[in-house]
């Protein structure tokens, strides 16, 4: 309990979201959905890529822009999939929460989309 | 809710506010990265002895520096239109209210099915009850039914004012003489506070709007208590 009081002491805490980690002072990575996954896979592939260039032109200024380069790319790279799937599911999600609201709310009665739907087939039929 | 030194967006309590969540976090990224890089030809300008007088043109870096913003300018673009036109979408409202904008309060009034009107004006400090918002507290909130799409018309009676929810994601200018439609959808009961966003004279910070999202079975008990 008192961890849990010292953490609602805060009034960032008070949306219920985990303590913010601004990247750059600007990016919240802990709350903004595939931000952590895309910084991460890019920061990764950075540093295999520069290492890599580095083992083999030893060329270490050139090496730092293409850490640059294929971070940026690879964050970018990640992160428009990312939130596009993440886009599709939050269409879907609401596509089932509508769904389960008129199965509870119209059961039953003639606005049934099951009954519809079971009329419909047995007109084809 | 608001708190103290927030930097950021309230929570959604729209889908509306949610897509616009989500752009601005879309949009951030990019400006993250491109401030990434920023960052980091400013360092390598900065930490270098060479120097270069007699460049007389640069055909390929100009090149990419045109056709890559671009190409950022359309990734932004697009979602951005995307949401512009969900928030004009037709939509058939349950409920319509008038939003008039006074100096220095707001009137409501909800004439679909009978006669209702109020004043909303904020709650001085001196009055506040322990626990109540400064500033943000008024003495007849809008009370409104969640889930349902309602319109807002927006209007004033005398100077430029704006009507402004921020979880809601809803800000319309009224002006005097045109009604501003907005459309409000929440997703979850609560109460939601927004301030005057148009400069109206000398008590402008003193007009704020609070919403109260309920179940429709209150809001017509509301509703029937407010016009006996």
């Amino acid at each position: 309990t008192r961890a849990v009081a010292s953490i609602f002491s805060r009034p960032e805490a008070w949306s219920l979201a985990a303590e913010p980690f601004k990247l750059l002072g600007i990016l919240d990575v802990q709350n903004v959905p595939c931000a952590r996954h895309s910084i991460l896979y890019g920061s990764l592939g950075s540093v295999i890529a520069a290492l890599g260039h580095f083992l083999f032109t030893s060329r270490v200024r050139r090496s730092c822009d293409v850490a640059v380069g294929v971070f940026i790319l690879g964050t970018l790279g990640c992160w428009f999939p990312c939130r596009y799937n993440y886009a599709k599911q939050r269409i879907q999600q609401r596509i089932v929460q509508e769904g389960i609201k008129n199965k509870i709310l119209f059961e039953s009665t003639h606005l049934d989309p099951e009954r519809k739907q079971i009329g419909t087939k047995s007109d084809n039929s | 809710m608001p708190y103290p030194m927030q930097l950021g967006f309230q929570d959604a309590t729209s889908p509306i506010m949610e897509e616009l969540m989500y752009f601005h976090d879309h949009t951030l990224m990019i400006v993250f990265l491109i401030s990434s890089l920023v960052l980091y030809v400013l360092i390598l300008m900065l930490t270098t002895k060479l120097t270069h007088t007699s460049t007389m043109d640069a055909q390929e870096v100009e090149t990419i520096w045109t056709i890559l913003p671009a190409i950022i300018l359309v990734l932004i673009a697009l979602p951005s239109l995307r949401i512009l036109y969900m928030m004009d979408e037709i939509f058939n409202p349950y409920l319509t209210v008038k939003a008039m904008g006074h100096q220095w309060y707001w009137s409501y009034e909800y004439t679909d099915y009978e006669d209702l009107s109020f004043d909303s004006y904020m709650v001085p400090t001196q009055d506040l009850n322990p626990g109540q918002l400064r500033l943000l507290e008024v003495d007849n909130r809008v009370v409104l039914p969640m889930e349902l799409p309602i319109r807002m018309l927006i209007s004033s009676e005398d100077v430029l004012h704006a009507w402004t929810v921020p979880s809601l994601g809803l800000k319309a200018d009224a002006v005097p003489g045109r009604l501003n439609q907005a459309t409000l959808t929440s997703t979850r009961p609560g109460v939601y506070f927004g301030q005057c966003s148009e400069i109206c004279g000398s008590n402008h910070s003193f007009m704020p709007i609070v919403l109260e999202m309920s179940t429709l079975k209150y809001f017509e008990n509301w509703s029937h208590m407010m016009q006996t």
